[in-house]
């Protein structure tokens, strides 16, 4: 069996557990299942999941914030301020949204399962100018926010200004936006990091999710040999992925003091102001949104809570 | 069949179907299309039940290119360049443009027709097209070369190549399309056309000072204009000045601040100052209707182009040509550079007998991959680098040479588009006289070329204070 | 080469057919071009709301995103009215009578063949992005104010289908050509050399230059 997989950008930490699950099922099956992981040939980024749909392909990534209307069920892992502190805690979450069957069902629309998650820390900003480390300081503010987060920053004043992540570079350079919301590989990868005075270490807003999926056909026609690398794969792949972002995390501090960033702290005060406008009113509206769309939005909901609650006493 | 051999034997089907007069951008979506049911199929062992699932598979697969692929914010740059040019014919720019060239520079020995380089050059900062660039100033500067005694083959030559400039000076319409198929930065290579146009420019101006000079009565300098005379000729041209300013600008601040905000935005404010400029010069609703029709045909043939090709590009992904060709490519035991030569000399001879942006779109998917292979990588550092310069810098400096040589088959035989265009203004030449007129031409592109390629800092100057 | 055929009429059904379509391509195309035009206003609007009032154009990318196709793709028909998709004419432009008739009946329908399919493509492009049991009918939207897409993807199957009714036409009028061995046939684009192309184009220029 050979799989296409259909990714976006570059080889970067985001896509490494892609790279590992594909040396894993090959070694396993003594290469008789094999993957051939492109970069953009295959598909845009935002239509992986029509191409599994399609079928063009058997295996892709993306992005829940893209496209919510694609993929209601899990933006909410996309919600600001749920409290995800770790890597581990955010696959635990993921992995257990994705095993709820509304998830499963809107994916089968898609003629797509889950497989793994692609955890990300929370996004934090880099921004040029003077540091923000006030609420009040938000106000007026051009920050390069999407889904969940965009909303967040808005119920405290700033403006989400949407450009894509290529065009984030610029977009500060031009002063389109102030401020960039990413993830740590992602200012390295997009360069953010390079244009930033400052970088907020302990704002903590969220996140965005970014599954991995396979076409249901490919799934259930495969062997059941190769069938079986696969699922156990996605474990020893995670921990991999897991393993490669920890490195680069503990590098984080050295490359924000060779790029002279400073690291900006919010006072617990202000962290809460956040918090208390940026949460609950907008975890609110989301499932009352949901909920007039006919998704279990409340059970959903409290399934992220109570993951996390286990997560955090398993540790 | 591997996959490489379908790549292979589908290509061919392409070339085969654009030489015997099929649309290229159909051709090119058709050969992508039958490429995907190939593929697909022979995925499925070519077992005749499973055509069906491969037809399906690929149609779907090839339905998601046009919307997908031209909705894009970086290529929105295309029509609101396309749209800057035919406002500005209406805003009068040509004939301010080429009044204020002949008082300030017609007094230098071949006058007339340096003033009509420049003037072309200063038109190519509105507009994106080169062949209506030419039919414009063979309007407006052959007759007036003529009254002074210019030999006809030789005016006409100057404005055929004059024309050229515009696709490298922005705005460009083919530079933002070289952009999007090699996924660079639009601003870069806009603002890397700049100095090489300009450049280009000098090259001829020389080349034609020099003709005046050494051929007895070849075209004399025309003098005679008062200082007055010659600041009253600028404010109607002030446009000109503006929209390259806010082109710039909107890349990158020379002054070391904050650019003003995308290239994307920059021209759309181009725009709409030529448009204001336009309406005080008495533009009117029949004749904007007029530019937004031209505008609309310009842009769906050029968008038709860009999913078609696309559609086999997607094919190519699936077959995984490029880098087997790239792989290729680096494999021969020649130097980089005789490569890259060869390369450029092959686009030369290509260019002979196909319009420029299908011969780019058609190639650089493939040529491209190649290129960049050869410099070492996408991501290499200069250090590392064959040619001496980083992986985007290389995608700029391959990019400013493959429009120059665009540029160039515009005035080549058999098939130099401008040349026909110059002909088709003035009933006294033939198409034979235009091309004899731009021989001299060859000479100055070469030159350009050679030192494109010899010093890469030319390109890559301006764009790297930006970076 | 961009090219701007002649296209010849008459009183017969065909170029009757041939005009009332023509008109309606040419609305499109005019859709097109107010496309272009919406563009530059909306960066207009976007920089000096963000330079003046600190408050940019909301979601100014998904707003350019939803407009291209209309720009785009809305008007294919009308430039392939005119013959105006570009070719390498040099085989082409030999052919004289029936060979030449024949071999655009053959590339024209080759083009039909292909863009039928890409209707069925593209509307199950759009068919994935739609849903009528669900808010805004959407199952797909854009990246930052949540825009539904399918009105854009749906501009495409529908440019599409014109553009096929055109094809049929085009054939139809080479078809006539070459049983009755028409040497200016109506309703098709005539074949001109490169040069007259040139002048064509040329024209159009002139008057605007003023
Ligand atoms: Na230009
Ligand atoms: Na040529």
């Amino acid at each position: 069996t050979e799989w296409n997989v259909s990714v976006w950008g570059s080889r970067r930490a985001f896509t490494e557990h892609i790279h590992k699950i594909a040396d894993l099922v090959s070694e396993k099956t003594g290469g008789e299942f094999t993957m051939n992981i492109s970069y953009g040939g295959l598909s845009k980024n935002t239509e992986n999941l029509d191409g599994i749909s399609i079928g063009a392909f058997e295996m892709a990534q993306f992005c829940a914030g893209y496209h919510a209307d694609k993929n209601r069920a899990i933006t909410v892992l996309e919600l600001p301020f749920i409290g995800v502190s770790t890597l581990e805690e955010e696959v635990a979450v993921s992995h257990a949204v994705y095993a709820h069957p509304a998830v499963a069902e809107e994916m089968a629309q898609w003629n797509a399962r889950m497989l793994m998650t692609s955890p990300m820390p929370q996004y934090n900003i880099v921004g040029t100018g003077e540091p923000r480390d006030e609420l009040a300081e938000f106000d007026g503010m051009r920050v390069r926010a999407t889904g969940g987060l965009g909303k967040a920053f808005t119920a405290v004043g700033g403006v989400p200004t949407s450009v894509t992540s290529s065009e984030a570079y610029q977009a500060m350079q031009s002063g389109v936006v102030d401020t960039v919301a990413f993830a740590q590989h992602a200012h390295l990868s997009f360069g953010t990091i390079n244009q930033a005075d400052w970088w907020t270490a302990n704002l903590n807003p969220g996140t965005v999710n970014c599954p991995v999926v396979v076409n249901i056909d490919a799934y259930e026609s495969l062997p059941d040999d190769q069938r079986a690398a696969l699922d156990e794969s996605v474990d020893e792949a995670i921990a991999y992925y897991l393993e490669n972002y920890g490195e680069l995390l503990k590098r984080w501090d050295e490359v924000l003091e060779e790029k002279g960033v400073t690291k900006v702290m919010l006072s617990d005060e202000e962290l809460a102001k956040f918090r208390e406008v940026a949460g609950k009113p907008i975890h609110d509206a989301w499932l009352a949104d949901m909920n007039a769309q006919g998704l279990p939005a409340q059970e959903l909901y409290d399934l992220v809570f109570s993951t996390l609650e286990k997560a955090r006493a398993s540790n | 069949m591997t996959s490489i051999e379908i790549g292979l034997w589908v290509t061919g089907g392409l070339l085969v179907m654009v030489v015997l007069g099929m649309r290229v951008a159909f051709a090119a979506a058709f050969s992508g299309l039958v490429g995907l049911i190939w593929i697909f199929w022979s995925k499925k062992g070519y077992d005749p039940a499973d055509f069906g699932w491969a037809l399906t598979v690929a149609v779907k697969t090839a339905g998601q290119v046009p919307h997908g692929k031209v909705s894009s914010q970086a290529l929105s740059l295309i029509p609101t360049f396309i749209l800057i040019g035919y406002l500005a014919y209406y805003a009068g720019l040509t004939r301010a443009l080429f009044e204020a060239a002949k008082r300030w520079i017609a007094w230098v020995p071949g006058g007339l027709a340096v003033s009509t380089v420049f003037a072309t050059a200063g038109f190519a900062a509105v507009s994106g097209a080169s062949v209506a660039t030419a039919a414009v100033f063979a309007r407006i500067a052959i007759p007036e070369m003529l009254k002074v005694g210019y030999d006809k083959r030789f005016a006409a030559g100057v404005v055929a190549a004059g024309g050229t400039l515009a696709s490298l000076i922005p705005p460009s319409a083919i530079l933002v399309i070289y952009a999007i198929i090699v996924e660079q930065d639009v601003g870069m290579l806009l603002l890397a056309g700049f100095i090489p146009g300009v450049f280009s420019a000098l090259i001829y101006a020389i080349l034609i000072i020099g003709l005046a000079l050494t051929i007895k009565g070849f075209g004399p300098p025309v003098g005679g204009f008062t200082w007055r005379q010659r600041f009253e000729s600028l404010p109607p041209a002030l446009p000109i000045v503006a929209v390259v300013v806010i082109i710039i600008f909107f890349v990158y601040n020379p002054f070391g601040g904050d650019s003003w905000g995308t290239p994307t935005e920059g021209g759309a404010i181009g725009a709409f100052i030529v448009f204001l400029m336009a309406l005080w010069r008495g533009m009117r609703l029949k004749e904007l209707k007029d530019a937004l029709i031209e505008t609309a045909k310009l842009s769906v043939m050029i968008f038709t182009i860009i999913w078609g090709v696309l559609i086999y590009v997607r094919f190519l992904g699936f077959a995984d040509l490029p880098s087997a060709f790239s792989d290729w490519i680096t494999g021969l035991p020649y130097s980089p550079m005789l490569i890259l030569v060869c390369i450029l000399l092959a686009y030369a001879v290509l260019g002979m007998f196909m319009d420029a942006i299908g011969m780019l779109l058609l190639t650089l998917p493939v040529v491209y991959p190649a290129v960049m292979a050869l410099n070492g990588g996408l991501f290499v550092s200069a250090e590392d680098a064959t040619f001496g310069m980083s992986g985007p810098m290389c995608a700029v400096w391959f990019g400013i040479l493959v429009v120059k040589m665009a540029e160039f088959c515009l005035i080549t035989p058999p098939i130099g588009l401008n040349c026909f265009v110059v002909a088709g203004v003035r009933p006294e030449l033939s198409v034979q006289d235009v091309f004899r007129g731009v021989t001299p031409f060859f000479v100055a592109d070469g030159i350009t070329i050679a030192l494109l390629v010899a010093f890469p800092s030319i390109v890559l100057w301006l764009p790297s204070l930006a970076m | 080469m961009a090219g701007h055929a002649s296209v010849l009429e008459d009183g017969s059904l065909l170029s009757r057919l041939d005009r009332v379509l023509a008109r309606v391509e040419w609305g499109m195309a005019l859709i097109s071009g107010l496309g272009a035009f919406a563009l530059m206003c909306l960066a207009v609007v976007s920089v000096t709301g963000r330079n003046l009032f600190n408050e940019p154009l909301r979601g100014y990318v998904d707003w350019i995103e939803t407009a291209m196709p209309f720009i785009a793709i809305f008007g294919i028909s009308y430039v392939q009215r005119a013959g105006g998709h570009i070719r390498m004419d040099i085989v082409v432009g030999a052919l004289k009578g029936r060979a030449l008739w024949a071999a655009e009946f053959i590339t024209t329908f080759l083009v039909l063949l292909l863009m039928v399919l890409l209707v069925w493509g593209t509307w199950a492009h759009f068919d994935r992005s739609f849903d009528f049991s669900k808010p805004n009918w959407s199952r797909d939207s854009s990246i930052d104010i949540g825009l539904p897409i399918w009105p854009a993807k749906l501009v495409v199957p529908v440019a599409f289908s014109v553009i096929c009714l055109r094809l049929v036409l085009q054939l139809w009028g080479y078809g006539r050509a070459i049983i009755f061995g028409l040497s200016e046939p109506v309703a098709v684009p005539l074949v001109m050399s490169a040069a007259e192309q040139a002048l064509a184009e040329a024209d159009q220029v002139q008057g605007h230059d003023t």
